[in-house]
């Protein structure tokens, strides 16, 4: 089909040979100016012993864990506040509890540098305001606090997502359920986690995957703020593979942290199209 | 449950989402009253209001920052990149909508692929193919991939959108002659309009933000977009909080204001995007 071969063309140049190149690539020892030499599989066993990939592989792992909980708790707290509450407002409030997801990473970055500043910061002048100077904190600059603190500042950037899409299914939801319940005696509560929780599933499970995806390939965030510090508790992943090839020059090393990165998410997304898939066999 | 207690539970549901969207919306309402505040001021008192408006600290930020010739940057990837990114997929999602063609699902799972791979995950060779193609520090550096990116969900979404149109109108046209262009631009594309209107808002957001490509593929400060040129700007005036925060608010104002107008818009992209279909 021509209409098929500007789309594939763009395609295959710009996406398809970069991803095979990054394959090949990890077969190589190259520091991105001499001629490299053949590596075999030597860059795949440093991987697998190198502790710099096992702490930024533990804490991608981490924030991901996280990030299918924290976000999504919070998303779909305020859907149903929200959607099921017959709030004042409900497209208002939509606006503003999403307005956060519209930012780019840099704008979040100046952001939160300001909440977490250790002497004029928004978070400890709050907490000295409160009274409660102890729990004041450098929290940028501590290896305990540091990876966290990244977290909750992702997590507001990313709740407003999966907010919106529980909003759209609960919409979806035949009201004649919550009627039913109702009528049986169910408190607000019941029909949330009897019916409602039920009845959006296969959208609850998409925005969790698609959530554990942008979480495992998190990489602006720790670049503006942290570069991967301190004493590399803020390392993960795609900064780490950012840092082993235009940094330390090490190309070869670095296209095969990509390949592990590439390999893992696209294991995350088998599972969406398959649960996915299995949701929609249920509906017909 | 009585009349009164619905309001009382209204009214309770509504002052909970009050304070709640405080979290949401206070950063970035400081984010603009420090951007009219002066430094002595701020650095009395951070937290303050401003007792009078310097709007000065825009032009200042402004002219420091370089900002018009950013701004003409972001516009010159933003623009072609969702052009292209909407007319190849326009295109490509017509034959896989009302087509039968050898390959045809091989070819869409060849598409799929891309949707589950995030671009970032790619700078290490895009790197060397831009070198090699002589576009490092060129515009074309970050257009090209993005439009490559954008291509696998654009096209899905408007599959699903074609293919879910009326049969009647496309047999109609078919049976009245219509040649496969011509039922494409006269029937496919105008029926289409609302779809693509939310893919152009996504694809705006997306391209207007993204990171990681130009502060890899261009080093030169003339070709920078809004994101790195911000990022930059933190590092040169990282304690001139008024002129930081002017420059935030240039860089984040563009995107608020079109998202609040396409509001409705952009959240049915989005959940559009996430569920699979406009």
């Amino acid at each position: 089909m021509l209409y098929l071969l500007p789309a594939f063309a763009v395609y295959a140049v710009f996406f398809l040979w970069p991803t095979w190149q990054m394959a090949r690539l990890s077969f190589f020892h190259w520091d991105g100016v001499t001629v490299g030499s053949v590596a075999g599989l030597e860059n795949y066993t440093r991987m697998g012993a190198d502790p710099l990939f096992w702490t930024a592989l533990t804490n991608t792992a981490t924030w991901t864990l996280a990030a299918m909980v924290v976000p999504v708790v919070l998303g779909l707290g305020l859907a149903i506040l929200l959607s099921r509450s017959a709030l004042f407002g409900t497209t208002l409030f939509r606006t503003l509890f999403f307005l956060p997801q519209v930012l780019s990473s840099v704008v979040v970055a100046v952001l939160w540098r300001w909440i977490y500043n250790p002497s004029y910061g928004a978070l400890n002048s709050t907490l000295e305001s409160l009274g409660l100077d102890f729990l004041a904190q450098g929290w940028l600059g501590s290896s305990s606090l540091a990876l966290p603190a990244l977290f909750i500042a992702w997590s507001w950037t990313h709740y407003g997502f999966v907010m919106v899409v529980l909003m759209a299914a609960i919409d979806d939801v035949d009201e004649t359920y919550f009627d039913a319940a109702a009528v049986d005696g169910a408190s607000f509560w019941q029909q949330v986690r009897h019916v409602l929780v039920p009845a959006i599933r296969g959208p609850l499970t998409t925005v969790i995957l698609i959530t554990a995806i942008a979480a495992f390939q998190v990489f602006d965030l720790v670049y503006l703020l942290t570069n991967g510090g301190p004493a590399r508790s803020t390392s993960v992943l795609a900064h780490f593979m950012f840092q082993a090839a235009f940094h330390f020059r090490k190309v070869g090393y670095g296209a095969t942290i990509g390949v592990a990165l590439m390999v893992m998410i696209l294991a995350i997304s088998l599972v969406l199209i398959r649960v996915r898939r299995g949701f929609e066999e249920e509906v017909v | 449950m009585s009349a009164s207690r619905k309001t009382v539970r209204s009214a309770t549901s509504t002052l909970t989402a009050g304070f709640l969207s405080l979290f949401a919306v206070v950063p970035l309402l400081w984010v603009l009253t420090t951007s009219v505040r002066t430094k002595p001021e701020i650095l009395r008192d951070p937290l303050g209001l401003p007792t009078e408006f310097h709007f000065g600290n825009y032009v200042e930020a402004w002219v420091a920052g370089n900002f018009s010739q950013y701004f003409l940057n972001s516009l010159l990837v933003v623009v072609p990149t969702v052009a292209g990114v909407l007319a190849l997929s326009l295109l490509a999602a017509y034959a896989f909508a009302l087509y039968v063609f050898p390959m045809k699902r091989t070819l869409f799972i060849v598409l799929l692929f891309g949707m589950t791979v995030p671009v970032g995950i790619l700078i290490i060779p895009l790197y060397y193919q831009m070198l090699s193609l002589g576009l490092l520090d060129s515009l074309w550096a970050i257009i090209l991939p993005q439009l490559a990116l954008g291509i696998p969900i654009s096209t899905l979404l408007l599959r699903t959108f074609i293919a879910e149109l009326p049969g009647d109108i496309i047999d109609a046209a078919r049976l009245d002659g219509c040649g496969s262009m011509a039922l494409l631009w006269r029937v496919v594309f105008p029926l289409s309009r609302s779809a693509m209107i939310t893919l152009v808002i996504l694809q705006f957001m997306w391209i207007w933000n993204q990171f990681l490509l130009p502060v890899v593929l261009i080093q030169d400060r003339d070709a920078r977009t809004l994101p790195t040129a911000l990022s930059a700007f933190l590092g040169r005036y990282g304690t001139d909080t008024h002129l930081l925060m002017a420059g935030a608010a240039i860089s984040f104002l563009p995107v608020v204001i079109i998202f609040v107008i396409f509001q409705k818009r952009f959240i049915k992209g989005i959940s559009a995007g996430a569920l699979g279909s406009v």
